[in-house]
């Protein structure tokens, strides 16, 4: 169960409108003992070099920023979210193709400019299947 | 000596350490002697065959040892190693491969679509790279090649075993009159290569099956189910959920018309909407009710629209949602469509798990190889068109009923028949008496069969069906009766 603290949750919405029809992306610190909690929203740069109406990239190099912020504020990274543009908060198989068990995958779908509805997603190891995991905020 | 940055989810299997310093002259033997010491660790970083997992970076320092020496990078005292997960996604498709190119010709071509900035290169790109099975090259399937063939559809397969014939071409605008008499496959193929050489087409001449369905599916991207009947519909949908295939669904009748996206993303599939197939004979086909020539134009490009779109990963799919089209009143109107977490195929616990017989799920015969019409059986209970003819000439005294609908018998009847429509035909039953000689007859025979039973269930003794209708009675006794 991932629970999202409502800063972070409203940085989050807004980092997806603002980037409406693009999709955005972004880190999620917080703590995790067993369920985990959100307490800080990170954006990162959506680095996909084509369309990004339909894909997101994370540099590595911000991914390991965000991991270093989590540890200096005795937080750890603990997921990623992204938004679906029109589109629903499912994790598609270009999510799946390229994500990491290691983390908790939230997707914000965004509809006409405006928040729809979210899921967060628990991939495994193989990139074949994800889990629904329960999302609350 | 290194130390090496552990990510949050992996401090579990190093005893909550979030930097272990381990010895090793190059990241090889660091990341070696790490999942040698934390054992745990090894299978979230490297694959059962050594490898390290796909979404699996490392850095030395700031650098990315596949910039770097890869495994073979020296490691000196004071270096820190991360793993950094790759990580990206998206919400539909996956971006062309590189080697699809668009040559000048095709850029001109597709001028219109790249000027457009949902679709562009990026996205011509993708409809290139993109392959699609249509299912039947008939009604649907018409509008359906033309128009995905000109769009620049990289490659679509054709699954049609029929032959052109004049009633088709009232709507199948992909077949020409020249073409009556030639496999619809063929004539399909020589229109969609004269709109648009550069796509490829790939003919499945064969009736897809149980046996071969998997088989021709599994290399498309996406299958449009341009089927008239519903074992086809319902061997298209199973095989589509099992291998996670998207299903571009429509289906017509009459004035109006059906569409949405199946299997899809987690959506809903065609057994979540309609678990059971309706018994057989209850929802007639184009052939039995007729259709508005137009209308699988419509629908039709409806599931070419929703395609497209999947290929590019734009827009807001019909996935969980039907379409339905009233031509005569000419509204669209939608209904919210579920995933059934008890469907027997796409739930929570499926029961189907591979393809079943689906005539016999759908209580139909399976279909019969083309028997000529010539060698046509005659049955007990049934009466030939020329032993009718010899009969009518010899005077005899019978009751001839026509079963078909008034707008039928208008087209054509045969002499002497008395029109009861099939609907109203058990209101009708005490009119006859059960000792006289009835012979009954429809457009091929298979309404007429329905009247015959409900008479012998009233314990009629002399009933005959006409066998092969009106038709077989065009083709052998009397030419001049047109055919529909």
């Amino acid at each position: 169960m991932i629970r999202i603290e409502s800063e972070p949750w409203a940085a989050m919405v807004a980092h997806a409108r603002e980037a409406y029809p693009n999709e955005c992306c972004g880190a999620m610190l917080g703590v995790s003992d067993g369920d985990k909690t959100v307490r800080v929203a990170m954006r990162l740069e959506n680095a996909f070099e084509g369309a990004q109406a339909t894909r997101y990239e994370l540099r590595p190099e911000d991914l390991l920023a965000a991991d270093k912020a989590a540890r200096e504020r005795q937080m750890d990274l603990i997921g990623i979210y992204h938004s679906h543009p029109d589109c629903d908060a499912y994790f598609s198989k270009t999510d799946l193709q390229n994500s990491c068990p290691w983390y908790s995958f939230v997707v914000l779908s965004i509809r006409q400019g405006e928040f729809h509805h979210a899921n967060s997603w628990l991939p495994n190891f193989d990139q074949t299947d994800a889990a629904k995991e329960e999302l609350t905020y | 000596m290194a130390k090496v940055l552990i990510p949050t989810p992996l401090r579990q299997f190093t005893g909550k350490q979030d930097a272990v310093t381990v010895a090793g002259a190059t990241v090889g033997e660091v990341l070696s002697a790490l999942t040698t010491q934390y054992s745990d660790l090894r299978k979230q970083i490297f694959t059962e065959e050594g490898k390290l997992r796909s979404f699996v970076n490392v850095y030395l320092n700031d650098e990315d040892i596949r910039y770097l020496g890869k495994d073979a990078t020296a490691v000196e005292d004071g270096d820190t190693l991360s793993l950094v997960p790759s990580i990206a996604g998206g919400s539909a498709v996956a971006a062309p491969p590189e080697e699809v190119t668009l040559s000048n010709d095709e850029i001109l071509r597709y001028s219109r679509h790249l000027i457009i900035p949902e679709v562009g290169i990026e996205g011509q790109k993708k409809l290139k790279a993109a392959k699609v099975l249509l299912v039947g090259t008939g009604g649907l399937g018409a509008p359906l090649g033309l128009y995905l063939a000109a769009a620049g559809v990289g490659k679509i397969g054709l699954v049609d075993f029929d032959v052109v014939d004049f009633t088709n071409l009232q709507r199948q605008v992909i077949h020409s009159t020249n073409d009556v008499g030639r496999p619809k496959i063929d004539s399909a193929t020589e229109k969609m290569l004269a709109i648009n050489p550069n796509v490829k087409i790939v003919k499945h001449e064969v009736a897809l099956t149980s046996e071969n369905a998997l088989d021709i599916i599994k290399d498309y991207d996406c299958v449009v189910d341009g089927t008239d009947n519903f074992p086809t519909r319902y061997l298209v949908n199973d095989a589509c959920v099992l291998l996670n295939k998207p299903n571009v669904y429509g289906s017509i009748f009459r004035f109006e018309g059906q569409s949405t996206v199946f299997a899809y993303e987690g959506g809903p599939c065609y057994r979540c909407l309609y678990p059971e197939p309706p018994p057989p004979g209850l929802v007639p086909s184009c052939a039995e009710g007729g259709v508005l020539g137009i209308l699988p134009g419509t629908i039709g490009l409806i599931q070419a629209t929703e395609t497209v779109k999947l290929i590019l990963g734009i827009g807001e799919s019909l996935v969980g949602r039907l379409l339905l089209y009233d031509a005569l009143g000419m509204r669209f109107r939608e209904l919210k469509l579920r995933k059934n977490p008890a469907c027997p195929m796409c739930g929570d616990h499926p029961t189907i798990t591979r393809l079943i017989d689906y005539h016999q799920f759908c209580g139909v015969p399976q279909p019969a190889q083309a028997p000529p019409v010539e060698e046509t059986k005659v049955n007990e209970g049934e009466i030939d068109v020329v032993e009718l003819k010899q009969k009518i000439d010899r005077g005899d005294n019978f009751v001839l009923i026509d079963v078909r609908e008034p707008h039928e018998y208008k087209i054509c009847s045969i002499p002497g028949s008395k029109l009861i429509p099939l609907g109203e035909f058990p209101k009708h039953v005490a009119e006859f008496d059960p000792a006289a000689d009835i012979v009954i007859h429809c457009k091929s025979g298979m309404r007429s069969a329905k009247a015959c039973a409900v008479l012998k269930q009233n314990g009629f003794q002399h009933v005959r069906n006409v066998v092969g209708g009106i038709l077989a009675w065009s083709d052998k006794v009397d030419p001049s009766v047109p055919k529909y």
